[in-house]
Order: C-alpha cells, then structure tokens, then sequence
C-alpha cells in the first residue's frame, strides 16, 4: 500500500532538477501542457513521454517515488485504453467482443445500438494516454522535487495575490493534521460499527460521519488561526517582503526560454495546419509549416 | 381582255405540273436531310464494346425539306447480335427541321468472337411517291477484356477536387473534411470547402482522370465505393439516401474516351453528418458502356476527418471564459480579496485541505484504479466523492460564508493544491474548475443563495442550481476531454455521466451539504 505521505512529500536532492527555480518548473510545465495537449504524431508524443521521464532519472528519484509513478502511469493509460477500447469511433474497427447486444432489452436502446470493445480503440487509448501520461508525469516530477513552501513563492513570483498563496501554505501546513484527523475519525466509526465501503446510504452516512466532526474541528480551528496571524500582521501592508529571494539562474532562463518558444511554436503550427485541414485558412507560403505539422507534431 | 384572262389561265395549268415535277426532281437526300447512327449511343465513328454486353443504337433522322416525307429506318445487325425490339421503324415527317430519333438496344452475346463488325442503317425517304435511300454504317469493334482492360486505365484520383476535378491545393490531399451542418454553425463559420447542399448532407469532390491508350473510342460509366478497409463493406454514410434516391444513381459519370486521349471527370461525394472519421478505401471503378464488367479499379486510401464543432466551441469557450475569470480576479485582487474577513480565508483553506485529504488524494489512486477495474463506468463509484462528498463541502461552506466568490477561492485552492502535491496542474483541471466555479458563482448569486441577503438553506433551490452547474461543467469536460485529449465518448455515456454524476449526485450531496452546514453553524457560534 503506498502512504498519501510517500506521494505527496517532496523529494529534496541536490539534482539538476532541484535547483530549477519553482518559478521555472511552473512555466515549463506549463508550456509542455500545451506542447502535449497539441501533438498527434504518435512518435513524437512517445519522444514527449520519454523526456519527461528522463527527468526522473536526472531528479535521483527514489525507488517508492518511481514505484508510485509506474502504478499510477499503469492504471492512468489502461483506464484510457478501456474508455477508448468502447467508446473508439472511427473506422475501421474491429468488435472484438460484444457487452450488450444491440438486441438486448432496454440497454441495447438506451447505448444506442450495443456496447462493443473494438480492437483499434485499445491502441487509441494507448496513444493518446500518453498525453496525459506525460502532463501527469511532468506534474509529479514538479512536485516531488520542489519544496511547497518554494513552490507558493513561485506563484507569488508569478504574480498570484499573497493571500491566495496564503490559503494554499495553510492548507498544505494543515494536510497532515487533516489527513491524520480524517484517519481517526474513519477509525473511531469503525469501531462504533459503520461499513465506510458499504454501498448505498451507508456511504452517505459514513461521509457525514467523516466530515461533521472533522470540519467542526476546521471550523473551531478557524478562529484561533485567524486571531493568531492578523496578530503578525497579516494584510496589514499591500507589499509583503520574503526571507528567500528567489533567482533565475542563466540555466533557468535559457530553458524557459526554449520551453516557452517551442510550445509557442508548436501551438501555432498546429493551429495553422488545423485551420489548413479544415478549410479556413491555407496560403502555399505555409507550406513548410503544413508538412511539419503533419509529418512530425 | 377576255382572251388575256384565258391565256393567263391556260398558263398557270401548264406551268404547275411542271414547277412541282422540277421540286420533286430537285429533292437531293444527302443535302436535305441528316441521317446519323451511333454504336453505341455517344461514340462518334467506331465504337468498342465486350461480349456480353447490352448497347443502344442510336438513330437520328432529321428533315430539311419543306413538305412531307415518310421514311422507314431499317437497321441492320452482325449476324449473334440480338435485337431486343423491331429492326424497321417507320415515321412521317412534315415540316423542315422535324426529326426523329430512336434508342434501339441490342445484346451481344457473351462468346461473339472478337472483331470489328460493320452495323448498317438504312432510310428510305418517300416524298411525294419517289424513293430514295440513305445507308449509314458504322463499324464495332468487340475487343476481348484484357485488350480493354490494358488499354483502359484511371491514372490520377484527386481527392477533393473542385467541381471540374481539378486538384486544389488549399485542401489536403486524400482527406475529407465530416463537419457538423448545424444551421446555426454553418452561419458562424463558413469555413469549409464542403459545399452544403442539404440539412444533413455535405459534399464535395472528387477528379478522376482516366486514360485511354487504344485507338478506338470507349465509352465508358465511371462510378466509385467507399470502402470499410478491413471488411471492404460499403460505408453507407458516405453514399447517403438523397431525396429517397440511392446515392449511385448521382454518382456517376458517363464518358466517351477518344483513342490516344485522357479525360478528367468530376463525380460528388456526399457525406452524411454521421459519418465517421478515420482511414477508408476509395474505389473507383470503370465500366465499359452497357457491360457489368468492370474494366478498371483503382483504390486509393483516404483519410475522413471529423470534425465535431460542438465540442470544439464548447472548449474554446471555456477556455475563455476559465481565462477571462482568472484574468478578472488578477485585475483587482485586493478588491476581491479584501471582502473575505481573514477568518473567511482562513475557513476557505481549512475546507479546500478537507476536500484535497478527503476527495483528491484517495482519488488519486481510486480514480484510476476505479477506471482501470469498471473502465467508463467507474462514474458511478467515483461520482460518490467527486460529487456527492464534494458538494457536501461546497454547500456547507456556502453555508457559513454565504458570500459571491467563497466558491472561486474554494476552487483555487483544491487546484493549486491539487498542483502541488499530485501535480494535477492540467488544463482539463483548470478548464473545469473555472467553468464550475464561474457558472456556481452566477447561479447561485442570481438565486439570492449567496449576496447581500444571503438565503442558502432551501436545500431544493440549492440542489436544483448546483445539479445545473455541474451538469453544465461536466459537459464542459467532456467536450475538453474530447478536443484537447482527442478521446471519444458516445453520446449515450455523455448524458448518463452528465444526468447521473452532474445533477442526481450532485444534489443528493447538495441535500445534506445544508444540514452539514446547518450543523457546522452551531460550532462556529
């Protein structure tokens, strides 16, 4: 069983990785999002996969954190392949086994014509879990190697509001305490007799159980927490000052700079060869442009 | 005076006869007349058919004489040849430029050996008692099927083409564009070449050139299938019904090939809205006149595009909207911020911690392995914490903090949360969470539920609202799924995750979000 613990910690090494700027590791992540999010080449989007996963390597990460990694890359692209495996709408297609009938009363109507598990939809679903492999993959590289604390100063680096960032450090301070309230509170019904997995009413009940006392304790918890930082002088200033500058190195620089280009350049390539594939826009200036969409993005 | 009439009258009867015999005598056949025959019908000079094969001759007889005629067209087959109706025609014509004309059909048995075969046409023109006769002959050539076949060939298919089958760059090749034809989004867009010729059909084309190296002229009927390329079962969808029509009865072309020549023709695709994307096998086949037999195929491998602008707008939309809310809350943060009493934010947080240890991190594991085990029908198992749990928490905390905006911070913080800890920072999350929270915000602020005078304890109003908001977001991610992630989900699965998931479970959690509110209350004074 993996810990909540063992995903959520960071891993903090002395890595390549590491010493990227959060702020850096923000905004590559955003931009290979949308390198992700527009590729269709099956061999580039594989490419995209396997960089991010080098970046673990490069980040030392340890055995429990790649452990946790594969299980959750393992059902993430399975759960993709089953979808599309029954959902695949575009031919051919191969039914390799039927769910329900088209004849079968009721359901055969309601899934408007049966329920199949086509052949091609397994590789589809292959494929395009990549995307959100690599977008996952890269998130957690992110996480794992990055401190919250650095992380939130990123975003306020980013020009995210101090009391948004505010919010987000108190509830990652008071995670663990939740986490353990919540644990607890699941232990102390079961030993008063409730089935948390019963199905029906029974989860509803047992939620109800889990969340009044835990949330009453948040709600008692605020008040104190409110007192306690408007007595250091929370909002009292519009600027708030930080005891950890944080600095792009020439290195940051230098691959935000390629991280953000490249996804410009890409995003636009794929607009325009997409707006060439569907008849609104073509000049034979772009021509370049059309085969390397097509060819390799 | 009287001799002078009588002269002028004895004049005019000698003169009559006379003038009528020279008109008579004058009639030249050749001159006055047009007699035309076509084997087949269309072929100017030799034509060129295969053993079994069912032709028509084509007979025309046009006048230039002003005054009656009668004429009999006799036509005159190869001895094998089988004549389906009579081989003498008989007919009046009255006036100059009166003609007639005749299809007369014909069957060439199957072992008729090969060879050219003189067919004659004979007209024998009666005008005022004299005969006179016209021959026309023409000459068949039955060739044998790999003599046709090698001389028959399609040497270029232009998918799509303009409406003379020329190729046009603006398109790419071997690609067909199935757009949606809503009316509403035909107006909006105007960006197909797919010329839309009815509610549910669009079109376009394709060229075929085809060559004829021979040295007679072949006539030819030029039709095509579109293929499923493992079954090579005809896709229905791309030869639709058109007005009751089967689409192979406009979706042909006839063709007379000259020897030496090649010709480019043009034939319409029609593709029907519910036609599927992915690769299929164009065949376009070649027949010579009256035969079944076809004489040349040509595959090629095309690709349909689908494009489904519902989602596509859907996601752009949300995008914008996602975008344009983060933009408005980055243009006066203070503002914004500084209606939350610290005690609120600090509430927000606690909740949105709750939400993450109580909803995201099982779910990190949960959601997949759910999706893994039960596949697409994991929303029924997850939707237990995804919305029911969830909702309990929104409401309730719309509940202490009935304010506009409670539920934007609620969503910021399960984001970035979500960001930082299971690196969850995607665009479906961020699409999603914004669409909701926006679409909540506006709900529920409109109902009264959160404003000046809050009013959040009537658990129907509030269910009904966030039953709406959610089944809009959850549409939202879907569409986003499906553009962003190129998935596929059927239409029937959509409105079960959006009826089951977006609204039922969403208000069951809505419904007990008040009492846990209600609740919460009494603690917190």
């Amino acid at each position: 069983m993996i810990g909540a613990r063992s995903i959520a910690e960071p891993t903090i090494k002395d890595t390549v990785i590491n010493r990227i700027d959060p702020r850096a590791k923000i905004l590559i992540l955003i931009s290979i999002v949308f390198v992700a999010v527009s590729l269709d080449n099956q061999k580039t989007m594989f490419l995209l996969f396997l960089t991010v996963l080098s970046g673990f390597v490069l980040a030392k990460m340890p055995a429990i954190k790649i452990k946790t990694l594969v299980i959750l890359l393992v059902l993430l692209i399975w759960g993709t392949i089953y979808s599309q495996a029954l959902f695949y709408s575009q031919l051919p297609r191969t039914v390799i086994f039927t769910i329900i009938r088209p004849e079968f009363p009721i359901l055969g109507w309601l899934t408007g014509g049966g329920l199949f598990v086509y052949e091609e939809g397994f590789h589809h679903g292959a494929v395009q879990g990549l995307r959100s492999a690599s977008i996952l993959s890269l998130g957690l590289l992110m996480c794992w190697t990055t401190d919250s604390r650095d992380m939130l100063n990123g975003l306020v680096g980013l020009r995210v509001p101090y009391s948004v960032a505010f919010m987000v450090i108190t509830a990652v301070r008071f995670l663990p305490i939740i986490i353990t309230e919540v644990a607890t509170v699941i232990t102390v019904q079961r030993l008063r007799g409730f089935n948390p997995t019963k199905f029906g009413s029974g989860i509803i009940k047992t939620l109800l159980n889990i969340l009044t006392p835990t949330l009453a304790n948040c709600v008692r918890r605020t008040g104190t927490l409110a007192i306690s930082i408007q007595s250091r002088a929370f909002r009292a200033n519009p600027d708030r000052t930080s005891l950890k500058k944080l600095e792009f190195s020439d290195i940051d620089k230098i691959v935000v700079a390629v991280c953000v280009f490249t996804a410009i350049s890409v995003v636009i390539m794929k607009l325009i060869y997409n707006m060439y594939t569907s008849g609104i826009y073509y000049t034979s200036g772009l021509r370049p442009v059309y085969a390397i969409a097509g060819g390799y993005l | 005076m009287k001799n002078r009439g009588f002269l002028l009258l004895i004049l005019v009867l000698i003169l009559q006869p006379v003038a009528a015999q020279a008109q008579q005598e004058d009639f030249k056949p050749e001159d006055m007349t047009t007699f035309i025959i076509q084997v087949p019908h269309g072929v100017e000079g030799n034509g060129l058919a295969v053993g079994n094969s069912t032709l028509s001759a084509y007979l025309f007889f046009e006048s230039y004489y002003d005054g009656d005629m009668n004429v009999t067209v006799e036509l005159d087959l190869p001895k094998g040849f089988v004549l389906h109706e009579a081989s003498v025609h008989s007919f009046s014509l009255q006036t100059e430029y009166d003609d007639w004309y005749r299809l007369v059909d014909f069957y060439i048995p199957a072992d008729t050996p090969c060879g050219t075969y003189n067919i004659t046409a004979k007209a024998v023109v009666d005008v005022k008692g004299t005969k006179h006769t016209i021959v026309r002959t023409t000459q068949l050539k039955i060739a044998s099927k790999k003599e046709v076949a090698n001389k028959v060939s399609v040497s270029q298919l232009i998918v799509p083409s303009d409406e003379d089958g020329n190729g046009d760059p603006s398109h790419p090749l071997n690609t067909l564009v199935v757009q949606e034809t809503s009316p509403a989004l035909k107006k909006l867009l105007k960006v197909t070449d797919l010329k839309i010729e009815k509610e549910d059909l669009t079109s376009t084309y394709m060229g075929i050139k085809i060559t004829n190296t021979g040295n007679s002229t072949i006539p030819v009927i030029v039709t095509y299938d579109i293929l499923d390329t493992k079954t090579g079962e005809h896709v229905k969808a791309f030869k639709p019904d058109i007005m009751g029509m089967n689409a192979d009865t406009l979706c042909y072309a006839t063709v007379t090939l000259s020897p030496g020549s090649s010709s480019l023709i043009s034939l319409p695709i029609y593709i029907s809205q519910d036609a599927m994307g992915g690769d299929y096998l164009l065949r376009v086949k070649v027949k010579l006149t009256g035969s079944d037999w076809i004489a040349v195929t040509k595959d090629q491998k095309i690709t349909a595009i689908s494009r489904r602008w519902g989602p596509i707008i859907t996601t752009f939309t949300a995008s914008l909207l996602g975008l344009t809310a983060l933009g408005f809350f980055f243009s006066r943060p203070r503002e914004i911020m500084d209606r939350f009493k610290t005690r609120n934010l600090v509430m927000i947080a606690l909740f949105g911690t709750v939400s993450f240890a109580a909803i995201n991190l099982p779910m990190t594991i949960l959601w997949e392995l759910s999706h893994a085990i039960f596949g697409p029908f994991s929303f029924l198992f997850t939707g237990l914490f995804n919305e029911i749990l969830l909702y309990m928490l929104i409401t309730s905390l719309v509940v202490l903090i009935p304010k506009p905006g409670v539920i934007s911070l609620f969503m910021t913080v399960r984001f970035l949360l979500g960001g930082f800890i299971t690196g969850s920072f995607t665009p479906i999350t961020f699409i999603t969470l914004s669409v909701n929270a926006v679409i909540l915000e506006l709900l529920l602020y409109t109902a009264g539920i959160t404003g000046k005078n809050p009013a959040p304890d009537n658990r129907f109003r509030m269910g009904i609202l966030c039953g709406f908001a959610d089944m809009a977001s959850s549409y939202v991610s879907f569409s986003v799924w499906m553009v962003l992630y190129r998935l596929f989900y059927s239409d029937w699965y959509i409105a079960a995750n959006i009826l089951i998931d977006g609204f039922l479970y969403t208000f069951i959690g809505t419904w007990f979000g008040i009492s846990l509110g209600n609740r919460l209350k009494k603690v917190a004074e």
